[in-house]
């Protein structure tokens, strides 16, 4: 078995001990010592004994690691947020998409509309037309009646009057000829 | 529990340095050794029978060393890349150098992973932390020849596994 010089390892022991660590580390290092051992005496002084209250404490904690899973595997409340911007995002997409669609059923609603209002406004109308036609036919028919009856009347005065002159006249032509028989006689 | 902490932040204050270059040195990672000594001085306060330690600064030492084999033990089945291997802490030599100076170092870890407690503990206060025998040999509660001992047997250990690792490279 080939050996190394003693020397040689003395080299390299002595280069192990030149190694020295940074003075930050070392302060570093020291604090974290205290503070490590410091907590671990701190939870040494409180460590538990009563197996009651390590049976406590183990009930506890199971509890609290039930509640825990319920809690991670129960439905994970609303996004508000997130729910908003998907609403959001499918009714500007489904408005947009039937917009045009919309546009056009309105459009043809109104004309619709349109159409028989303007039907319903002529034939009311035209019923109105010929109501006041009617009476205006009843109106100039009562007017020629009335017309009519007055002719009639005044016809029927004219015919007295006839009547009365032709007496007259024959009376008077009777005096006539018996005033000539006198003066003859 | 008062006087405890209270020995853990004089600990701290005192060798925190010292610690957490040790594990730098061990694990040539700033941020793996930030990790190892926070783990050391969790260790440390959770210990049952620390009113039987009595050098807190030597133990401390120990248990730094084992927590730092133990991650490279840890680690050693990750094949590192040559876009991965990690700097040196605090080198400022070129790139080059840093990745070959690397590549040594984590053989020589690796290695010193593979000895016994005692040796590698002897090896890494040695050699790596630089203390002297009397030292050591208070740390460990052996006598200074027994460290020497220890010291001259790694070493030879050392040699082997290094070479037959070499002799692995060159078969290939």
């Amino acid at each position: 078995m080939s050996k190394i010089d003693e020397n040689e390892i003395r080299r390299r022991l002595e280069e192990l001990s030149q190694i020295q660590p940074t003075h930050e580390a070392t302060e570093r290092a020291i604090n974290r010592a205290r503070l490590g051992f410091t907590w671990g005496t701190v939870t040494r002084s409180y460590k538990i004994k009563s197996p009651i209250i390590k049976f406590a404490a183990a009930a506890a904690l199971l509890i609290c690691a039930g509640y825990i899973i319920g809690r991670v595997s129960s439905a994970q409340p609303v996004d508000i947020e997130q729910l908003r911007a998907e609403i959001e995002t499918s009714l500007r997409s489904s408005l947009t998409a039937s917009c045009e669609q919309i546009k056009d059923e309105l459009h043809q609603q109104v004309q619709r509309d349109l159409t028989e209002f303007s039907a319903q406004t002529l034939a009311a109308s035209t019923t109105v037309t010929d109501q006041r036609l009617m009476e205006l036919i009843r109106l100039i028919d009562a007017a020629r009646m009335q017309d009519y009856l007055r002719v009639a009347a005044a016809i029927e005065k004219i015919e007295i009057d006839k009547t009365k002159l032709g007496n007259g006249l024959q009376a008077l032509a009777t005096r006539t000829n018996e005033l000539l028989r006198t003066e003859q006689n | 529990m008062e006087n405890r902490q209270e020995k853990l932040f004089e600990l701290l204050d005192k060798s925190g340095a010292s610690l957490y270059a040790l594990l730098t040195k061990l694990t040539l990672r700033e941020d793996v050794a930030e990790e190892l000594m926070q783990e050391l001085f969790i260790k440390l306060s959770n210990h049952k029978e620390l009113r039987k330690i009595g050098n807190w600064n030597a133990y401390a030492h120990r248990v730094a060393i084992n927590l730092a084999f133990d991650w490279r033990r840890k680690q050693k089945r990750i094949c590192l890349s040559l876009n991965n291997v990690p700097e040196i802490a605090s080198n400022e030599k070129s790139p080059l150098s840093n990745l070959i100076n690397s590549e040594e170092s984590q053989e020589m870890l690796d290695a010193i992973r593979q000895l016994n407690k005692a040796p590698r503990q002897a090896i890494v206060m040695r050699y790596i932390q630089q203390q002297p025998y009397e030292d050591i040999a208070e740390q460990m509660n052996k006598t200074t020849h027994q460290v020497r001992a220890l010291c001259h047997k790694a070493i030879n250990r050392l040699r082997d596994l290094l070479g037959s690792g070499r002799k692995e490279i060159q078969n290939v």
